[in-house]
């Protein structure tokens, strides 16, 4: 068992890398990289050389190309030989002049130094001639640059996007000489009243806390980077987008650290479990704070993207399993009666009719029958919003849970051992109690932790229409703005818990069910 | 022999002996059964599925046919405000004087398009789409999925292809498709069936495993029959109700999807009228509008009800097991 869920996580780690690559290519290659420009107002603005150099930029950020230009490579130079002042340097200023003069740059012993250290590394090199008139006047944005260019490959590309997928916080990150004392312990924490794992030269102060907010207990020292958004969220690490409350500031009376042990107290919104390192700490800082731990996030009211979609989802699901399950068995009993017939016409209606008509239906009704608010953003009492993105997602689950519910337990009542237990002389509601529906639910254990799993990424659809600020249309808006690191992380996000979720529903099943083994290699069924 | 002359006398009148025919003793005696016979014997007894037919039909008719003689023109109005967004009583009012046309039955939509000839040039487009769709996924998902589900050798390849495949989300997969070839009716095809036969082939790859090994085909493989044989004689057949019920909820499950991806954003063309286009526009007024909402989705859920049901009504009718 061991060795073949060993072999199966390897399996899965192999499919999300290939799974990441293919998405990589699709979205790196395929798409023509100039799309990006589209609605950009800077691109507009600037012209020739300038425009290029910008384009270049922007390549870089989106994760297309690393490039290092000229006078980058220039000033590390004479930094190095003259130190700070080195701009004044008559030499320095022929370096960089002879840029602008295409007759003489190729002669340029620097120009050919960074030719030859970047080739070696395979860089091409491309010069951007000056842009001039007829007179000699250089053009708006005309300006020569010399730039090394390095194409980035798939494989390239993957390795940076996993060198940098997990950080382990250590007592080592911060850099900095002044800093002498560095630890990593538990200690008493002044906010929760418990204890919390804290450190010294980490960039978290509170590595592990508990405090009020759900899931109760926070850790900072793993820290998973899925990606950077370049233009949908503006430069954010994605896991940071979905994972931090929105809303307005929560401003609490509570103490700054300096004051703990006093009776002085502030109405402050900082969350004091954020704060990280700040080198540049000032002198009213470091008194508030007491060390240089002193950067910090505010608390917010609101939830965050993820809680969003994960309430809605869990409600819903737990909604779903507790009406879908019994109904289900309830009109597989009633078979070719009433309560069957309208249980089929309501299962053909979420089964045949397009999706987004009946969540429109559900919000038609909603708001006007019931008077339930429509707009997520709009409404003024937040609980009340979150009613119809449930039920529009818990109707069609209850039909799909329905559907197989019945299918599973109308297979099962033709069954010998129902016969059997008949002729036993049990009554009627003890066999489908204790016979038919627990083999009938074994079909549907598997797909349990599944549905767990993805309420996680949010529905596309009813957050659509309701206006939920959650994760579900994270990966749409994403393809929409061309937003290449959101779309890689999504595609890691999505396919790590598909794997997981397999996994889990496997390992569910074999527990629920004892004649299942995962490791035998039969030689048919499933 | 003995106890036939113990009959009564009386009774003798009433038998009479017959000679033996050893030529139709060679015969076994047993009803006729036609396969397709019985399914279609079994499919009509219920009447609803001739109301079915009859709407599917009629459906199909006027999708393809009238489109020919109302020439749907999104455009036509585009300059006029004053014809944007009227309710049904309105636009009759307005081009027609109030008397009853077909054309501005149903009013107009966010640009002063007629909504009902809107309705049947998409309801055209979507037809299409769902059937030649279904077509090509069917055909290649079965095709590929028996040979999948017999050879086990291919099954192991197979499954990594499925497990990587499958896992790249197939909004990010149609569009970029549709960004890099256009987003054309035929591109769109393509988009929709490159990787979709790949669900089919799995699903039916499972289908074809329970049945390789029952004991009928493994007596089967024992006497020597070719696989290609044991394939489309003793597997196939067996799964030509799972077939039709899969094709059920596939047909519909295109119309469902073009209606999504419309509505996300990376649907069809502009120029190619879809009732996913309709429903899409609709929806962003239609709590003000809703004239131009509810009729392309009444249109679209009755395509895919009459589909579903006909579908799973036929699935019913081509298990044996119901022929009796």
């Amino acid at each position: 068992m061991k060795k073949y869920m060993f072999k199966r996580i390897l399996f899965s780690i192999f499919s999300l890398l290939v799974v990441v690559m293919l998405v990589m290519l699709l979205v790196y290659s395929l798409i023509e990289r100039n799309v990006i420009f589209q609605q950009d107002d800077v691109w507009n603005k600037r012209n020739n050389n300038d425009r290029r150099m910008y384009e270049y930029a922007q390549f870089q950020k989106y994760g297309y190309l690393n490039y290092v230009d000229y006078t980058s490579f220039l000033r590390e130079k004479y930094m190095s030989k003259y130190g700070e002042s080195y701009d004044k340097e008559a030499d320095f200023a022929t370096d960089r002049g002879v840029i602008q003069k295409p007759d003489d740059v190729w002669q340029n012993p620097t120009v050919q130094e960074f030719k030859a250290k970047y080739e070696a590394q395979g860089y091409k090199l491309d010069y951007m001639e000056p842009v001039r008139y007829k007179s000699g006047k250089l053009k708006a944005g005309g300006n020569g640059y010399l730039v090394a260019v390095q194409e980035k490959s798939v494989v390239l590309r993957l390795w940076d996007y996993m060198k940098n997928f997990f950080t382990i916080e250590t007592s080592k990150d911060v850099d900095d000489p002044n800093l002498t004392e560095r630890y990593v312990h538990f200690e008493k924490d002044p906010y929760s009243g418990l204890f919390a794992l804290t450190g010294s030269g980490t960039t978290h102060k509170y590595l592990l806390y508990f405090d009020s907010r759900f899931p109760f207990i926070h850790q900072n020292f793993l820290r998973l980077n899925l990606g950077t958004s370049y233009t949908t969220y503006r430069g954010s690490e994605i896991t940071q987008v979905i994972s931090s409350p929105t809303g307005v500031a929560e401003k609490v009376r509570q103490q700054y650290p300096a004051m703990v042990g006093t009776d002085e107290y502030v109405e402050t919104a900082i969350d004091f479990h954020s704060v990280t390192y700040n080198p540049n700490t000032s002198e009213a800082e470091l008194a508030q704070f007491g060390d240089n731990y002193s950067s910090y996030t505010t608390r917010k009211t609101g939830l965050s993207m993820l809680e969003t979609s994960f309430i809605i989802g869990i409600i819903s699901l737990i909604i779903a399993y507790s009406l879908g399950l019994p109904l289900g068995i309830l009109v597989a009993r009633r078979k070719d009666k009433l309560a069957d017939k309208l249980g089929n016409a309501y299962i053909i209606f979420i089964m045949a009719v397009p999706s987004l008509a009946y969540i429109f239906l559900f919000a038609a009704i909603g708001t006007t029958l019931f008077n339930l608010p429509y707009k997520f953003a709009n409404s003024t009492n937040k609980a009340l919003a979150f009613v119809l993105p449930v039920i529009s997602l818990a109707l069609p689950q209850i039909g799909s849970l329905m559907k197989w519910m019945r299918r599973y337990m109308i297979d099962q009542m033709n069954s010998d051992y129902v016969k059997f237990a008949r002729a036993e002389g049990l009554s009627e509601k003890e066999i489908y109690r204790i016979h038919i529906s627990r083999n009938a639910l074994i079909y549907l254990v598997h797909g349990i932790p599944s549905s767990i799993l993805f309420c996680l990424t949010g529905a596309i659809m009813t957050e659509r229409v309701y206006g939920v600020p959650g994760v579900g249309n994270l990966l749409t808006t994403a393809i929409n703005k061309h937003d290449n690191g959101i779309i890689v992380a999504c595609t890691v996000f999505y396919t790590s818990l598909s794997i997981l979720a397999v996994i889990l529903g496997d390992v569910l099943l074999a527990k629920y069910d004892p004649r299942i083994s995962l490791s035998s290699e039969g030689g048919g069924g499933r | 022999m003995n106890e036939k002359k113990k009959v009564p006398q009386s009774s003798e009148d009433l038998f009479q002996f017959i000679d033996s025919n050893s030529i139709s003793s060679e015969k076994i005696v047993a009803p006729r059964y036609s396969y397709w016979k019985s399914v279609f014997r079994v499919f009509f007894r219920k009447k609803i599925n001739i109301f079915l037919i009859a709407a599917f039909v009629f459906i199909l008719l006027v999708a393809f046919i009238m489109p020919n003689f109302w020439k749907y023109d999104p455009n036509e109005n585009v300059t006029n405000a004053a014809t944007f967004n009227l309710s049904p009583a309105k636009a009759l009012k307005y081009f027609n004087n109030g008397a009853f046309s077909l054309k501005w039955c149903l009013g107009t939509g966010a640009l002063g398009n007629s909504i009902f000839y809107g309705i049947v040039a998409s309801s055209q487009t979507s037809l299409l789409l769902a059937i030649i769709c279904a077509a090509i996924n069917m055909s290649i998902g079965i095709v590929i999925g028996a040979v999948w589900g017999y050879s086990k050798k291919l099954d192991a390849v197979m499954l990594v292809i499925y497990n990587i495949i499958a896992n790249v989300p197939y909004i990010l997969l149609i569009s970029v498709l549709v960004y890099v070839i256009g987003s054309g009716f035929w591109s769109f095809i393509f988009a929709l069936t490159v990787t979709g036969w790949l669900g089919i082939a799995y699903f039916f790859r499972t289908q074809v495993m329970v049945i390789r090994d029952r004991e009928y085909s493994l007596a089967s493989r024992c006497l020597g029959t070719p696989v290609n044989r044991v394939i489309s004689k003793n597997i196939l057949p067996f799964l030509t109700s799972v077939i039709v019920t899969l094709l059920a909820t596939e047909l519909p499950s295109y119309i469902n999807m073009e209606v999504f991806l419309s509505y996300i954003g990376v649907g069809l063309s502009a120029t190619v009228p879809t009732l996913g286009r309709m429903i899409q526009q609709g929806q962003t007024a239609f709590m003000t509008f809703p004239h131009a909402f509810w009729p392309p989705v009444a249109v679209a859920s009755a395509i895919t009800i009459i589909l579903y049901l006909l579908g799973q009504n036929l699935a019913d009718a081509s298990d044996p097991r119901t022929h009796m």
